[in-house]
């Protein structure tokens, strides 16, 4: 692997703790993310995933080390806070779309409050992502009434009119039925496609191995097994690693 | 400077220091001008007012009281008035909302009618217009020497005359506990586990307890009577005036009178969502298991729906608590009367009003306490039901 | 409906009557009982009210001895003082149009059309405007009439409303006060919402009145009214706070995290997100809350405002009226009730339409 020089870094974490209470959630994350990478992370429930990936962009405040976010140090500063999660969207298992407004709605009102982007500079703009994750028409209903794939394809939709650089994808498709996971899968492969710097929570190994450029492997807190796809699911290093793919891929 | 102020915490910190900073210095600000102005009209702050005799004369008084009499007897006489009022007007509350309750639960349409229209009727005026109409028209009934008359019972503008028992302040006490006893006992035998009979087959020793103790209720009344008297003292016009018998003002009663028909309105409508709480599958098993309409009801029903109604309950009994401030409109010396009437005489502004929060503050926290106790007793064990 | 057109047998309504009245002998007696209480009590009212009662004014009190019924007569000779306590005789007109600009600024606000913050901000806030400067006047070539002179249904209805202008803003902060993130914001605040909660609202007021006055400086007292309204909102608050805290209790963790992973500042995520869905789950509760309230302006007559249940007292207290109360009562009564059934009833509609519409 060539070490990426500091331009060329999205994430770098470096020695992160997290505790809730006396409970430590997280030990010494150690994680470097270069522009335009695609990162998997799997482990089992309750091994501190969705902590980590939200600490990144403060959602979760870390207790000890640093993160890197574009350059810019996540710590108490307001300012620095405000500009990261400008620049990092993030999408939620439960897709947390905002019910009392329309899709068209949901997708404007980031780019117009936080950028000042005139409405129908933004309207435009949704309009071109709503198409891009395939529910143009979709545009004027509200969230409550489309699909679970939808409403999460919208959820991509209103994240990326932020036009972020870095996404973050939370078990994206474990809320979804089979059926719609597919298609809130292509989207990602798409988005993967055109070179976005993603960082995605997901149990969806065939996705892992077609677009990851490195999956990581977390339990108890840690980063246990970090390598590219091809080696972490023919030949992983840790015992608990081997043990989680074959429950994973054992059927 | 302006980078420490960017600084996440310092601003929590800062944020927290300003508003309880500013709301600090507003009360102590307000409590220093209030302190100031009193003094400059002569009244020294302090508590030593409570032992001063207050030199007005009270209302109405469950204890003996006189001008001569201290402030923070007054104080207490206050309360107890206060409590007073508010336990005869949540228990005929309590009654009347059970009644209407259970004609708007029932299945005849015609007393479902009757139920909802009391509770849309009285719901829906002022609890305070309301003691002002009961207080009119009490006031407005003859005066003592054409009163109405009935079962030695006088009905005058100037109040209600009942009979009182010719018996002594200690023998009443005893009765009157003997009385609580009769009630209370019952309810102890039906739950402890004292007793080696099974829950459920005790009727018989309730009913023995309960006789016992009403058996116990009349010996004292009997042991106490003054001697050389009737046992009832029955009120009887003399000259101009009434004589004897126990008086109840037209300010107690008008209370009472508004309390237990507006808080009625307010509990019928909490039965009626108890007993809608209670999921029509527990009827219908208890019905297939051959239970009768009445075994039904008080075994499944009632006890289900009381669970349910019971914190709602809790916060009304607080509400009609508080209502009886209203005693002021009419001038029944409540706490909160006791306290203006106070203000107004000693000027001693806010020891006054401390003491009222104080007061009341002590009056509701014990009201919760008390409901809590009786939630977490009756409550139903376990959380691994369904619906 | 009218295709099933099956003649029912001829003893359908019978049977169908029989079914639901008299099932069984303990139906048919409480049948029986509620209906000889029904017919007693619709007769007695309708006697007094309607028979037997003098509705002309004409007469005056005498007409009324004679009579058996109500004497409506007193309601004749002083609604005016009912409706507008000792407001200008020839100025009463304006008196009244405040009165209506009230309940026209309250069936707007029941129109889901204007339930976004700002429109019912506009409407309130203009309807409050037109309604002070049609009392006060002293502008547009009114006359000036001071606060001192309002009373009856316009003051109730005054104090009522910038009770809820004031309260409601307040409720809102200290709901979200309450539930900062900031350990000693929240429990101060907490500490306050209960402590107003667990007082009577007549203390508040007699506080407001009476004893303020004497913990502020000259410049700052202002006129009692004011106060006494700022002690009534100060009540409102605390508990509309709490049902606005359950309502955004209600609303899932989730929301806020996603407006802030959008980067949305804090005003932005509590207007645009929080706000919104929290109001809408306090609706009904809030609704409950304005009718309370409502109910409850009635006790500013404690601290001697001359609303409209002090200008009732008013009305049938001097000499020849005296015997005349119930009736002034019952007139009152119907007032708040038609104020205050038709606002419960709406919330109950709604309360309906949203559990119905929930998917
Ligand atoms: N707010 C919290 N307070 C206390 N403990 C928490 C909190 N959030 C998470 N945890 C704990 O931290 C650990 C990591 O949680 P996290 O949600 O990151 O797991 P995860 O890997 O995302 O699991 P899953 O696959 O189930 O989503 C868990 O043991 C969890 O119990
Ligand atoms: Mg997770």
């Amino acid at each position: 692997m060539t070490v990426p020089t500091t331009q060329e870094i999205a994430v770098r974490v470096e020695g992160m703790s997290k505790y809730y209470g006396t409970f430590h959630a997280l030990r010494d994350i150690n994680l470097t993310v270069a522009r335009g990478e695609k990162i998997v992370v799997c482990g089992p429930s309750g091994s501190g995933k969705s902590t980590m990936i939200r600490c990144i962009n403060r959602l979760e405040e870390h207790n000890a080390g640093s993160i890197m976010v574009l350059g810019t140090e996540l710590n108490d500063d307001v300012g620095n806070i405000d500009e990261i999660r400008r620049e990092v969207g993030m999408v939620f298992q439960h897709f947390n779309l905002f019910p009392h407004m329309t899709v068209l709605e949901n997708c404007v009102l980031a780019p117009m409050l936080v950028r000042k982007m005139p409405r129908a500079e933004a309207e435009a703009t949704a309009r071109r992502y709503l198409e891009k994750v395939r529910i143009p028409e979709q545009a004027s209903k509200y969230p409550g009434q489309l699909s679970g794939g939808q409403q999460q394809r919208v959820a991509i939709a209103r994240s990326l009119c932020m036009q972020p650089q870095i996404m973050l994808f939370d078990e994206p498709t474990s809320a979804l039925d089979p059926e719609m996971i597919s298609e809130v899968l292509d989207v990602m492969v798409t988005l993967a496609s055109e070179g976005m710097t993603m960082i995605c929570v997901t149990h969806e190994m065939g996705f892992a191995r077609r677009v990851a450029d490195r999956v990581i492997f977390m339990d108890a807190g840690e980063i246990v097994e970090e390598a590219p796809p091809e080696i972490f699911f023919t030949s992983a290093k840790s015992e608990r690693t081997q043990l989680f793919l074959s429950q994973v891929l054992g059927h | 400077m302006f980078k420490l102020l960017r600084n996440q915490k310092v601003r929590n910190a800062l944020l927290q220091a300003l508003y309880v900073g500013a709301l600090g210095a507003l009360v102590i600000a307000g409590t220093l001008i209030a302190r100031q102005n009193l003094a400059a009209q002569g009244i020294t702050s302090g508590f030593d007012f409570l032992f001063k005799s207050t030199g007005w004369d009270l209302g109405f008084s469950l204890l003996p009281a006189s001008a001569n009499d201290p402030y923070w007897w007054y104080f207490i006489i206050g309360i107890l008035n206060t409590l007073f009022l508010g336990s005869f007007g949540l228990a005929l509350a309590t009654l009347v909302g059970m009644i209407v309750g259970l004609a708007q639960t029932s299945a005849n349409d015609l007393a479902k009618l009757l139920g909802r229209t009391y509770v849309d009727v009285f719901r829906n005026i002022p609890l305070i217009l309301q003691v002002f109409f009961w207080y009119a028209l009490i006031t407005h009934l003859p005066p003592p020497r054409s009163a109405h008359e009935g079962w030695g019972m006088l009905l005058t503008s100037r109040g209600l005359y009942l009979p009182a028992p010719n018996v002594g302040g200690l023998a009443l006490l005893a009765a009157s506990l003997a009385v609580v006893a009769a009630i209370v006992l019952p309810i102890w035998l039906g739950r402890t586990s004292l007793l080696s009979r099974p829950l459920g087959q005790r009727f018989s020793v309730q009913l023995a307890a309960v006789a016992a103790a009403l058996v116990c209720a009349v010996l004292f009344l009997f042991a106490g009577r003054l001697p050389d008297s009737p046992l009832l003292d029955l009120p009887s016009l003399q000259g101009l005036n009434l004589r004897g018998g126990l008086r109840i003002p037209p300010e107690f009663s008008a209370l009472v009178v508004a309390i237990a028909i507006y808080g009625g309105s307010y509990i019928g409508e909490i039965v009626r969502g108890g007993f809608k709480a209670v999921g029509k599958g527990q009827v219908e098993a208890a019905s297939s298991l051959g239970l009768t309409p009445w075994q039904v009801f008080t075994l499944v029903r009632l006890p289900l729906a009381l669970r349910a109604m019971l914190p709602i309950l809790a916060n009304q009994y607080v509400w009609l608590m508080k209502a009886t401030t209203m005693g002021i409109a009419v001038g029944f010396t409540d706490f909160f009367m006791i306290t203006a009437l106070t203000i107004n005489h000693s000027g001693q502004t806010l020891e006054a009003i401390g003491i009222l929060m104080a007061g009341f503050l002590a009056i509701n926290l014990s009201l919760a306490a008390l409901f809590n106790r009786i939630n977490k007793a009756i409550a139903l064990k376990g959380n691994q039901l369904r619906g | 409906m009218e295709m099933v057109v099956v003649a029912p047998p001829a003893s359908g309504k019978l049977e169908d009557l029989k079914r639901r009245f008299f099932a069984t002998p303990r139906q048919a007696v409480i049948s029986l009982l509620s209906l000889s209480v029904i017919v007693f009590l619709v007769w007695k009212l309708l006697n007094w009210a309607v028979f037997s009662a003098v509705f002309d004014a004409s007469g005056g009190p005498d007409a009324c001895h004679a009579a058996s019924g109500a004497c409506w007569s007193v309601i004749a000779a002083r609604w005016r003082i009912i409706f507008f306590g000792l407001y200008p005789y020839e100025e009463q007109w304006r008196s009244a149009l405040a009165c209506v600009t009230v309940v026209a600024m309250t069936v707007l606000s029941c129109i889901p059309a204007f339930w976004t913050g700002r429109r019912i901000a506009l409407v309130w806030g203009v309807g409050a405007a037109v309604f002070y400067v049609l009392m006060k006047g002293g502008l547009l070539g009114l006359g000036f009439v001071g606060e001192e002179m309002w009373g009856g249904l316009a003051l109730t209805l005054f104090i009522f409303v910038t009770t809820c202008l004031v309260g409601f803003p307040l409720a809102i902060c200290l709901a979200l006060l309450r539930r900062s993130e900031l350990p000693w914001i929240s429990r101060t605040t907490g500490l306050i919402i209960d402590g107003v909660r667990s007082l009577p609202l007549i203390s508040i007021l007699f506080t407001f009145a009476i004893v303020l006055p004497f913990a502020l400086p000259q410049w700052l007292q202002g006129d009692k009214l004011y106060r006494v309204i700022l002690g009534s909102a100060l009540f409102f608050s605390a508990y509309q706070a709490e049902i606005v805290r359950g309502g955004m209790q209600g609303v899932p963790r989730g929301q806020e995290e996603a407006a802030m992973a959008l980067g949305l500042s804090y005003w932005h995520r509590i207007s645009r997100i929080l706000l919104p869905q929290a109001m809408r789950n306090a609706l009904p509760a809030t609704i409950n809350q304005f009718v309370i309230s409502f109910k409850e302006t009635s006790l500013v007559i404690i601290v001697g405002f001359f609303e409209i249940l002090a200008s009732g007292n008013a009305a049938y207290g001097t000499g020849e009226w005296r015997f005349a109360y119930v009736e002034v009562y019952a007139f009152i009564a119907m007032i708040y009730f038609v104020f205050v059934f038709s606002l419960s009833r709406y919330g109950a509609f709604l309360e309906r339409r949203m559990s119905v519409g929930e998917r």
